[in-house]
């Protein structure tokens, strides 16, 4: 490791690297890094969002999919490439901030510079001569600035120099150490909470464990025995239509108990009022309709007589399940399809959403069910199956009918069924106040403006009055909002002048304008 | 009145709105090509009479169907018609300089509302379920005016574009406006604004219009328009008010999304995409502070946005898949 002097050494390219790190132009970068890496994620289907999607672009594309697969492309936002962009932008933001809230102490702690000796060549610039002496100029102007709230400091006899505006690298500063915050409060949330589904018929109950949960997401220090005390019940569900068959409103109606048995609250849960337990939230996020089928074998035996899950589509609102029974020989399952309202109209079919004629159309099966592979509970898996007669079995609430095997099926009744979401995320009080702050941070950030007005007053025995005589200059500089600080200086001239001429000796000398020596430059309307 | 009658007087609003407006437009053209003084005003006033139809289309609407009057991608062009257009009224009559350009702003008003009428309209009706809570005040509101306002800032910049590419080629061109000054701990940057100022006292600078009444005859159409400084101002300060509103859009539509879908945030389509859009507004202003990143490379980042932003609402809602596919359209 060679450290010369040149400023070529190995320590002096880390450092002027380091610089390069967290300049602003390493900001934008990484900026468009995430942009670009972010466009991915929404233009290919996601596994956290749609699993079924991802299958299905897998079948669809069987070719480039793994490999899509390899470069993270389904899951974009948990891959170590995107994490690694983000992570790359909170550090340059760090290494950033750390120089930039040192500067900022500083600026704060130190004093505004003293006036320049030409005060004139600034674009904003005042100067008139006064009856008053250069002691009291300086006071009515500091008395003027402090009004004002500007920070106002003394620079030697006759000289003053103020600033205003340092909310805006405050209000910076708050915005950006917010997504630190941010990111904190993400990764708390997400290790300590946990998100899963669960599947409630109604009249149904399940206590919160582990096993009543379709879906379990939980984070990385979230164990299954962390989960609260709880369990729920479906009492009732209800789903309304408008006239024209769009969906009105879905509403779950879920009392909540101990597990052992007290009732600790009930609510009537909606995709915008979910219920809150023990610190767990319920969300309403799907329901079905499970119709209750009734199977009897040729003796009168029941095989089966339970509600059966069926899936819903949206929007057709017809929904497929199935019934399998492998204790048969041969085994037989039943693809079912449900309608909430059968019509037929010009020879095609419709399904009125709204529940006003409940059919269940029953299509039988026999052979091998594959019973002991991975399926869903929806479906048959009738690769080895063969259709049992030649006509599905088409049944209206309360009616039963017979099966070429001798089965005999009756479509005894209709539960429904609700999925609900149930969330647990610590973290979401630090988001909210990281949420607040960067807003908090971000309006000052862009609307307050520097700006720094200084004053000379020296004696001038030429405009003397009772007190003395003096020729004040002002001058201000704007770092952001030039325009409006034209305004505002001209402001500042002519409130300091008012009051220098009240507090003189009474004798009232031409308007500011016309006096020899006295140019309020800087604003177009006077110039032209 | 009934709820079909105020449907169908939304819907004759919306139309008079786009004539209008399209007529506005022809007006303030014959202004800036021509020079014809009162055609801009002709142009103003029926500007002024479209903005009316305008927020009448929207308030009937709203009036028929019960609830506010953004519940789709046809009510949510309205909205921005009336955002875009507005905007445009309250910078005229801010800063004079403005009004001429009266056409770039209406054009993209009229095609806005024009392609809703034609390929997103719906029948006013009620919201679906999810779309039925309080936030769709704040949130949809919110995401409305940022993403108008933002696209107010890009056609600004898009004119920067223009006008500076002639003065480059004519080398009449002034110091900026605005520095930006995120930088405040650089002494060179405050040393430059400062020797900027002792610069530009000895230039007669004119902040406000192009060459003055009386200057050398226009060589170009394009010559007419502000300095380009005052385009990128006028850029910036636009972006400036309305990348906080769209802030705030996000995290109102987080806090929604918590209460409604049980997550803040799951890299949905639109939130990706919405996203996206902050991440290359906020490059925009991080690139106004930067230098080297100034004036052409900062305007073209924001017509990147707007690209993002139209993205946003015309693709991810129709073509791509997610929990925000709310167009109302089949």
């Amino acid at each position: 490791m060679n450290m010369n002097r040149n400023g070529n050494g190995f320590g002096e390219r880390l450092q002027q690297g380091w610089r390069e790190f967290r300049s602003m132009r390493t900001a934008l970068v990484l900026l468009f890094f995430v942009a670009s890496g972010a466009i991915f994620g929404s233009l290919f289907p996601q596994r956290n969002i749609s699993p079924q999607r991802v299958t299905q672009y897998f079948s669809d594309h069987p070719k480039i999919a793994p490999l899509l697969d390899r470069f993270g492309l389904f899951d974009v936002f948990g891959s170590p490439w995107f994490m690694a962009i983000y992570l790359a932008l909170l550090i340059a933001l760090v290494a950033c901030l750390i120089p930039r809230v040192r500067t900022f102490l500083r600026i704060v702690r130190a004093r505004p510079p003293a006036p320049r000796p030409r005060l004139d060549h600034y674009r904003n610039a005042a100067a008139f001569t006064a009856p008053v002496s250069p002691e009291q100029a300086v006071a009515a102007t500091r008395r003027v600035l402090r009004r004002r709230r500007f920070r106002v400091v003394a620079h030697g006899p006759g000289e003053l120099a103020a600033e205003k505006g340092y909310l805006r690298e405050s209000g910076s500063l708050v915005f950006h150490v917010s997504f630190l915050l941010l990111l904190i409060g993400l990764a708390y949330g997400k290790g300590f909470g946990y998100r899963g589904q669960i599947t409630l018929i109604e009249g149904q109950t399940l206590a919160n464990t582990r096993i009543a949960y379709d879906t379990f997401t939980p984070g990385r220090f979230f164990g299954p025995s962390r989960l609260a005390p709880f369990s729920l019940r479906l009492d009732r569900f209800a789903n309304t239509f408008y006239d024209n068959g769009t969906p009105k409103e879905y509403a779950s109606w879920v009392t909540a108990s101990t597990l052992d048995g007290r009732r600790i609250g009930g609510q009537k849960i909606t995709v915008n009022h979910p219920m809150t337990v023990d610190g767990v939230r319920v969300f309403q996020s799907d329901y079905g309709y499970a119709p209750v089928v009734t199977v009897r074998d040729k003796s009168g035996h029941i095989l089966a007589a339970d509600p059966v899950l069926s899936e819903r589509a949206p929007v057709s609102e017809v929904s497929t399940g199935a019934i399998k029974l492998p204790s048969l020989n041969p085994q037989v399952g039943l693809a079912l399809t449900f309608f909430t309202g059968l019509e037929v109209q010009g020879g095609q079919f419709f399904n009125d959403p709204r529940l006003v004629d409940p059919v269940l159309v029953v299509l039988p099966y026999q052979g091998d069910l594959h019973a002991n592979q991975a399926q869903s509970i929806f479906t048959l898996d009738t690769t080895k199956l063969q259709l049992v007669g030649s006509q599905p079995l088409v049944l209206s609430l309360g009616k039963s009918g017979k099966l070429a095997n001798g089965l005999q099926v009756s479509f005894s009744g209709l539960r429904r069924y609700t999925v609900l979401t149930l969330a647990r995320d610590p973290g979401v009080p630090v988001m909210a106040t990281a949420g607040t702050l960067i807003l908090i941070g971000l309006i000052p950030s862009l609307y307050v403006t520097r700006r720094r007005v200084w004053l000379r007053a020296v004696s001038d025995p030429a405009a003397a009055g009772e007190s003395g005589g003096a020729r004040v200059e002002l001058a201000g500089l704007a770092l952001q909002g030039k325009l409006a600080f034209v305004e505002e200086f001209r402001e500042i001239a002519a409130e300091v002048q008012r009051e220098l001429l009240s507090s003189g000796s009474g004798s009232s000398p031409e308007s500011p304008s016309e006096q020899a020596g006295s140019t309020l430059s800087g604003s177009p309307a006077v110039r032209r | 009145m009934s709820p079909a009658s105020l449907a169908n007087l939304s819907e004759t609003l919306v139309w008079f709105a786009v004539i209008a407006y399209m007529a506005a437009a022809v007006l303030y053209g014959l202004e800036f090509a021509y020079r014809i003084h009162w055609s801009g005003r002709a142009g103003l006033a029926v500007a002024v009479a479209g903005f009316g139809a305008n927020l009448g289309a929207a308030v009937t609407r709203g009036l028929a169907a019960h609830r506010v009057p953004w519940g789709n991608m046809y009510e949510y062009s309205i909205m921005v018609g009336i955002i875009l257009v507005g905007g445009f009224l309250v910078w005229s009559r801010r800063r004079p300089e403005v009004r001429p350009l009266g056409v770039f702003f209406l054009l993209p008003a009229v095609l806005a509302i024009g392609v809703a009428g034609v390929a997103l309209r719906v029948p006013a009706g009620p919201l679906v379920p999810a779309l039925n809570s309080g936030w769709i005040k704040i949130h949809v509101a919110a995401a409305i005016t940022g993403s108008s306002v933002l696209s107010l800032a890009a056609i600004f910049s898009a004119l920067f574009l223009v006008k500076d590419r002639i003065e480059r080629r004519r080398e009449t061109r002034l110091p900026p406006l605005v520095a930006g000054g995120a930088r405040t701990a650089d002494q060179v940057e405050l040393q430059e604004a400062l020797a900027g100022y002792e610069a530009e006292a000895e230039v007669e600078a004119e902040p406000t219009a192009g060459p003055p009444a009386d200057g050398p005859a226009p060589r170009s159409l394009w010559d007419r328009l502000p300095a380009a400084r005052t385009l990128d101002e006028l850029a910036y300060r636009t972006a400036a008010f309305g990348f906080p509103i769209w802030t705030f859009a996000i995290i109102a539509g987080a806090i929604w999304a918590q209460s409604a879908w049980g997550r803040y945030w799951g890299w949905d389509p639109k939130e990706t995409w919405s996203f996206i859009v902050w991440v290359v507004f906020a490059a925009y202003l991080h690139a106004r502070a930067t230098a080297g990143w100034r004036g052409r490379r900062a305007a073209w980042i924001a017509l990147v946005g707007m690209g993002c932003l139209l993205f946003n609402f015309y693709v991810v809602n129709t073509w791509i898949v997610g929990l925000h596919s709310y167009a109302g359209i089949k």
